[in-house]
């Protein structure tokens, strides 16, 4: 526990136990519209040579084993780098217990890497992109994600650096520069570029984008809190010992 | 409630530093590789990793 690898390898187990959920919850729930989604790609007369065909090299039963070892192994990823972004924050919420920094830090990260990005440019399944401005869309989500980071993390900092305000005026004020953080990014990024086809049944189209909304929720909110389980038995312990005192 | 106990702050080593690279590498294997990388290699890739794309809601073709 106090040394890196100890945090690190908890980090990669929180990534793991928290992807595995994300990704069985992908199996149950995201694979509905998806497969939908698909019904309607394949009901398209077939002019075009140029995207990609689905179903031919991998049959659905083994991408959807892939969309479940992604989810995993995505998360054994972002686990790494969480643990050692909380161990190597000197500002982080420094002086409260693990779990609530991890919690907080999951909540942000999530919000910063996937609700905002879901807002401006939300998910789509199946036969909505054009493959020609594929590269264009990675580029604005990928920036959209940095952005967003460089919000959560300027927020902190701002926090660390106004100690001397009363706590509640604290909280206000970076709550704001927060929220004009998300409003500049939001209104700068240009929109989507590619239109939803008319043959994308809306319903699917939202049941996906919320299936997906919850999938990368699971992923960030639960490494926060399976790894805030992971280091905090520290604090379970102090608060034993803070309730026999007060007993 | 301030003991050090609930500081998770530790020194980083330097090996942190390849591991976060990896991690960064590993994702974009899966979640963003279209042949930057690897090529044609990268078309299996893109298809085995297809649904996990999307429902992580990464842009896609
Ligand atoms: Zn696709």
């Amino acid at each position: 526990m106090t040394t890196y690898t100890g945090v690190l390898l908890r980090g990669v187990g929180a990534g793991g136990i928290a992807g595995l959920l994300a990704g069985l919850f992908g199996l149950v729930v995201v694979e509905v519209p998806i497969r939908a989604a698909l019904a309607v790609e394949e009901a398209r007369p077939a002019v075009e040579s140029g995207g990609h065909d689905h179903g031919e090299m991998f049959g659905r039963g083994t991408q959807m084993v892939g969309g479940v070892l992604g989810a995993v192994i995505v998360g054994l990823a972002i686990g790494a780098l969480f643990a050692t972004a909380l161990a190597g924050s000197r500002r982080w919420f420094v002086g409260r217990p693990p779990f609530t920094r991890s919690v907080t830090l999951g909540a942000a990260v999530f919000g910063a890497a996937a609700l905002l990005p879901a807002v401006k440019y939300p998910a789509n399944p199946p036969a909505v992109g054009n493959q020609d401005t594929v590269d264009y869309r990675t580029m604005l989500y990928l920036g959209v994600i940095a952005a967003g980071l460089v919000v959560v993390y300027g927020s902190s900092y701002l926090a660390s650096r106004l100690t001397h305000l009363a706590g509640p005026v604290r909280s206000t004020v970076v709550a704001l520069a927060a929220i004009a953080g998300v409003a500049v990014i939001l209104l700068a990024f240009p929109a989507s570029p590619d239109p939803i086809p008319a043959d994308m049944p809306s319903e699917v189209l939202w049941q996906f984008r919320l299936a997906s909304l919850g999938e990368t929720a699971i992923l960030w909110l639960g490494l926060g809190v399976v790894f805030g389980l992971l280091t905090d038995p520290s604090v379970r312990q102090s608060t034993a010992r803070a309730q026999a005192l007060a007993a | 409630m301030t003991s050090p106990a609930h500081h998770l702050s530790l020194p980083i080593p330097r090996w942190a530093y390849a591991v976060a690279l990896l991690a960064l590498m590993v994702t974009w294997l899966v979640l963003q590789e279209n042949g930057i990388a690897l090529g044609h290699a990268a078309e299996s890739l893109h298809e085995f990793f297809h649904d996990g794309r999307h429902a992580l809601g990464v842009p896609c073709h």
